[in-house]
């Protein structure tokens, strides 16, 4: 049976997918990242995609953004156990303090979107919490493609920063 | 923005991070390029996307903190007309008139609740009325006959109108204030619809402050509005025992009927979302359940007290 599809545009772009996921950070492991990323892929294809390299490009890119962020979490426990041990008796944090801390970091990345003004803030909601094309938002809001795109650096950047602040 | 904390390296790393995710402009070959270039590029990306995605998730867990407007949607795709805001200084000279103390008793709340299948006409103090259908349950106020608070069903406001004292109506947190009007609100399982007949009716004055006109209506689900246009004359026709609908899918028409008809109306799951349009005559279906499938293309099966909307076998 020939590849038909996804699997095709899949075949005639490995390389250039293990280039990427080189590229991406995962140096020699890409060869069998790109692997497991088909095998997971090829698992879950419901319906036609419109895009089938792009799609595959942004797999393997969350992909790597997935693994530095539980890399991150892993890394975080640990020291969390550091910690721990070194306060003896304190156990974990509960969780009602964590839901209070979780909810305290919330409230601060929602100010520093409000500080920004409404426009921004609609904009970077409308964009990166809904996922709706800026296409849409410029026409819902009246502006331009470009206004949309500046609001939504300027927000990103708030928050990049606020990120250095709060860890 | 010279004063920004984030890097040179961070602050491209964020550009890339916000573009490649935006199917419409991502550059993959770019993109590639630009990680190769240096080996520092690729874990400035992933800090910087992970940022972004957690202050994402954060705001997703706690979607109360952001409390965003109701978005407008325009539901006529052919022709965009554009939106329909109104001036910031009206919206506010609205709120308030509506908030003045004027009707400065304490509160004296009571409710009306009807049966499904039962019509009731409930005349106010200011002479407006309220038609409220069949399962429906509605909160007044003696002490302030120009508020009500919608909890269930469908109810038909004929409001007299007075410029400096709006009538308002709280729908599921959907606020509505009458411009001099007549018009439905109806608390679907999903959504909430509200449909104007004659004057105007402001939704949300206190946000979006979107004005709907006779023959217009917007359908409210979680934060979305889509606007719709609807026949002024078919709105609240459900007194003359007729209900209207340009491509409701079958699920709502149901909870519709059973309200209406006093009897449980379920649809299965593989028809629920087919779309009807047309007008159903409550009369004729009492009298023949029947009629329903044709009209609806779908077979009526009936299950107990009530009827099953199944696939045409």
């Amino acid at each position: 049976m020939t590849p038909t599809g996804i699997e095709a545009v899949f075949l005639a772009n490995r390389d250039k997918l293990v280039r990427f996921l080189a590229a991406r950070g995962a140096g020699d492991a890409a060869e069998d990242l790109v692997q497991d990323l088909w095998v997971k892929m090829a698992g879950r294809m419901d319906g036609p995609i419109a895009n089938p390299l792009a799609y595959l490009y942004r797999a393997a890119d969350m992909l790597m953004i997935d693994r530095y962020r539980s890399r991150r979490q892993a890394e975080r426990r640990d020291q969390d156990w550091a910690e721990d041990q070194h306060l003896q008796e304190a156990g974990p944090e509960p969780p009602a303090e964590r839901a209070l801390v979780a909810r305290q970091t919330a409230e601060r990345v929602a100010a520093t979107l409000t500080a920004l003004g409404e426009r921004p803030a609609t904009v970077f909601r409308r964009a990166r919490i809904e996922g709706i094309p800026q296409r849409q938002i410029a026409a819902e809001l009246g502006v331009s493609i470009s206004t949309v795109e500046s609001d939504l650096r300027m927000a990103a950047h708030a928050l990049a920063a606020l990120k250095d602040q709060i860890g | 923005m010279s004063q920004d904390p984030v890097n040179p390296i961070d602050d491209v790393a964020l550009d890339w991070a916000l573009r490649m995710a935006d199917p419409a402009r991502a550059d993959w070959d770019g993109f590639t390029d630009w990680l190769e270039a240096n080996p520092v590029h690729a874990a400035a990306y992933d800090r910087m996307t992970a940022a972004l995605l957690d202050a994402e998730d954060s705001l997703r867990a706690h979607p109360d903190v952001i409390a965003p407007e109701p978005v407008i949607v325009e539901a006529e795709p052919p022709r965009r007309r554009p939106l329909r805001w109104i001036g910031g200084a009206v919206a506010a000279a609205l709120v308030g008139a509506v908030g003045v103390g004027l009707w400065s008793e304490r509160p004296q709340p009571y409710v009306i609740e009807t049966a499904a299948g039962e019509v009731r006409r409930v005349p106010l103090a200011d002479g407006s009325a309220i038609m409220l259908a069949g399962g429906s349950r509605i909160t007044l106020d003696h002490a302030d006959p120009r508020r009500a608070v919608m909890e269930r069903g469908e109810a038909l406001f004929q409001v007299r109108h007075d410029d400096r004292h709006p009538f308002s109506v709280d729908a599921r947190g959907l606020a509505l204030t009458d411009l001099g009007t007549v018009f439905d609100v109806r608390l679907g399982r999903r959504m909430t619809r509200v449909a104007v007949a004659e004057g105007a009716v402001m939704v949300n004055p206190r946000g979006a402050a979107l004005r709907l006109d006779a023959g217009q209506a917007v359908l409210a689900e979680g934060n979305r509005l889509v606007r719709q246009t609807v026949a002024a004359e078919a709105v609240g026709g459900w007194r003359d025992g007729r209900l209207a609908y340009d491509g409701a899918a079958l699920s709502d028409v149901a909870e519709d009927l059973a309200r209406f008809l006093g009897r449980p109306v379920a649809v299965r799951p593989s028809v629920a979302g087919q779309a009807f349009r047309g007008t159903i005559d409550l009369n004729a279906v009492r009298r023949d359940p029947r009629l329903l499938g044709a009209l609806l293309n779908v077979a009526v099966r009936e299950d107990g007290q009530g009827w099953m909307l199944e696939p045409r076998g």
